[in-house]
């Protein structure tokens, strides 16, 4: 018997050439190149190239090739990937150990989970499931989830602007989700994995991870105790939010703002059109980019926005997703989405900024050029007004901030108010 | 003892029960039975893997022992496969399908033979996905049909594994884990009826070591 070659294997890019290890070879089906970004399929022996790339596109905290071990497995980190809906974006690693399969790291501003896809599945509807033998509750509204960028190996066939509706499902942190794409559905258990660990496992680079999000000393206090103190808490609170809004308002800072607008093409990326050039005038400004569709439907455009600083070339770069879809089902009418998208990007040091945009437009549910009944070929372009402006207001951080500062209060209130 | 009637090799034989053997030295297809010795032609030869197991591996499931004599791997639109071919200590054969870093365990079922489902399957209509069959009490439903061809084999097998060979596969999965293969070789339709586990559970031993990759302290 002929022993087979030992791994690892190796594929070479062909459309930049580079050398990329297979790590996952037999199992993976697309691989995106770590140098251009291409799209590859390497399911055959014979490697072909699925969408070209010129550039390596997003940084993980996470390097391909990574290992670590978690839960007494070791695992190599093989692929890794972007994916945002409604509410943000987050980071998805994909883990493989040949002798375990597969697992999965899912990133959340700084907050970690491992996920491990089921092969016995929840049973239930849309509001709650039961799993061997526990009661799992829904957590937010079902959304979907689009895939941005792609890098490294994937058992499946993967594309920036692949759509899945997912919906999750909690007990006691524990939570399961649900993703459904083309009728197919797999199930994932994700468990919540400290950032530390995860860091410590993987030997990351603390300064690439994200941070999570600053917890608040006002919890821990017991509810209704010191009765009396309501009204100094609420007016506390008050003082704190104003204080802290005349702070922003003072460290924003004087305001420029540019406008311009993109022709996105469908089915592909326009890159590195420069909508105009911004002064971050202060210290540190944030930066605030909104971007507008016209009238259009079953449409979204996909929008990556680099800052590059001319003193230092350093980019600083965001998301932005215009979208629009509407239809018909057994409830009547429906539309989703928001032809309107509207980022902050953190604390811009102080120079002269060059704004580019990549641009690519799809059309729901499939990709392609739109054709209208009559046979015409729709224009192929979606056209996006984006306007930057610094001195832009971290609104969002200011309204978590005032949900923090009432919600003893307001918890002591109705817990008052059912008491009575 | 047979020797390959294209290079001479002896090949070495795993299953008494199968009759199709892949030369391991020249990739010939030998069908040998009580008639005499054939070569067939060239098999694929198999893309390198990662797969942990090798011809002659040991498994258990529950309380039957298998180990490994053969393998075809099949490719579809979206990706390929492994199938392994065990054999019981009596003989009986079960395949082992590996993908996505998942195992599905399946042994035949005859139970299916006037299944409706099965019945159309049979004369090339294939099942709509999220149809549902029956089985013992276990409700299992489509969940992904797809058409396959041979990318290429080892060992013995109980068909020719030809470049061309074409497979249509029919999963179905219920809620527990347990699972249903439909498969249809031209005319022949098989059922094979089993559940998706991990390798570990499989308590699995001469499995292949990998480079750069210890053999963890649970399958040892």
């Amino acid at each position: 018997m002929s022993t087979p070659a030992q791994g690892p294997a190796t594929v070479v890019c062909p459309h930049c050439g580079g050398t990329i290890d297979l790590r996952a070879a037999g199992y993976s089906v697309n691989l995106g190149c770590v140098y251009c970004g291409s799209l590859l399929d390497v399911s055959r022996p014979d490697v072909a190239l699925i969408r070209k790339h010129d550039r390596a596109q997003a940084r993980f905290a996470m390097d391909l090739g990574m290992r670590g071990t978690l839960f007494e497995r070791e695992w190599a980190v093989i692929g890794a990937m972007r994916r945002k809906d409604n509410s943000g974006s987050w980071r998805e690693y994909l883990l493989y150990n040949p002798y375990f399969g597969y697992r999965w790291l899912v990133e959340w501003e700084g907050e970690w989970q491992f996920g491990t896809m089921l092969l016995d599945l929840p049973e239930g509807d849309e509001d709650a499931v039961t799993w061997r033998g526990q009661r799992y509750e829904r957590q937010w509204d079902p959304q979907v989830a689009v895939t941005g960028a792609v890098t490294g190996e994937f058992y499946w066939r993967v594309a920036n602007g692949d759509r899945a509706r997912c919906v999750s499902f909690e007990r006691a942190g524990a939570t399961l989700s649900r993703e459904e794409v083309d009728g197919e559905v797999t199930w994932t258990q994700l468990v919540p994995v400290d950032a530390d660990e995860i860091k410590q496992a993987f030997g990351l680079d603390g300064r690439r991870m994200s941070r999570a999000p600053g917890r608040s000393s006002l919890a821990g206090k017991p509810l209704g105790v010191e009765n009396d103190d309501l009204p100094y808490m609420m007016l506390a609170g008050l003082g704190v939010a104003i204080v802290t809004l005349l702070f922003m308002v003072f460290i924003a800072g004087p305001v420029d703002r540019i406008e311009g607008s993109v022709a996105a093409p469908y089915g592909e990326t326009l890159e590195g059109v420069q909508i105009g050039t911004l002064e971050v005038r202060r210290d540190w400004q944030f930066v605030r980019v909104k971007a507008r569709g016209r009238e259009f439907d079953n449409r979204w455009v996909d929008l990556d926005y680099a800052l590059v600083s001319r003193e230092t070339g350093q980019a600083t770069g965001g998301y932005g997703l215009v979208e629009h879809y509407s239809g018909r089902d057994s409830d009547g009418r429906w539309t989703e989405g928001d032809r309107r998208s509207n980022i902050l990007l953190g604390r811009l040091p102080r120079g002269t900024y060059d704004v580019y945009v990549d641009a690519a437009a799809h059309v729901w549910p499939r990709d392609g050029v739109p054709i209208y009944a009559n046979g015409w070929v729709a224009a192929e372009t979606l056209p996006v007004t984006i306007v930057a402006e610094t001195g832009g207001l971290p609104w969002s951080n200011w309204f978590a901030l005032v949900v923090l500062l009432f919600i003893w209060p307001g918890l002591i209130i109705w817990h008052r108010i059912r008491k009575s | 003892m047979i020797n390959c009637p294209s290079c001479g090799a002896a090949l070495t034989l795993r299953s008494a029960a199968q009759v199709y053997s892949t030369c391991s030295y020249c990739q010939s297809l030998v069908l040998h039975s009580a008639l005499g010795i054939e070569d067939l032609g060239k098999v694929a030869v198999l893309p390198f893997d990662m797969s942990p197991i090798r011809l002659g591996t040991r498994l258990r499931v529950e309380q039957d022992r298998f180990h490994v004599v053969g393998r075809v791997r099949w490719g579809w639109s979206g990706g390929a496969w492994n199938e392994w071919l065990l054999e019981a200590g009596d003989g009986s054969p079960a395949w082992l399908a590996e993908a996505m870093g998942m195992y599905l365990f399946t042994r035949e079922c005859h139970a299916l033979g006037d299944d409706p489902v099965v019945v159309a399957f049979a004369s090339g209509r294939e099942p709509q996905l999220g149809q549902a069959i029956l089985l013992d009490g276990t409700l299992l439903r489509a969940t992904d049909i797809k058409a396959a061809q041979c990318l290429g084999s080892e060992g013995d097998l109980p068909f020719a594994t030809l470049p061309g060979t074409e497979l249509v596969n029919a999963d179905f999965r219920s809620r527990t884990g347990a699972a249903l293969s439909l498969q249809r070789q031209g005319e022949s339709v098989s059922a094979w009826f089993g559940h998706f586990c991990e390798l570990v559970d499989l308590e699995p031993e001469g499995l292949r070591e990998i480079e750069g990759w210890p053999l963890p302290e649970a399958l040892r």
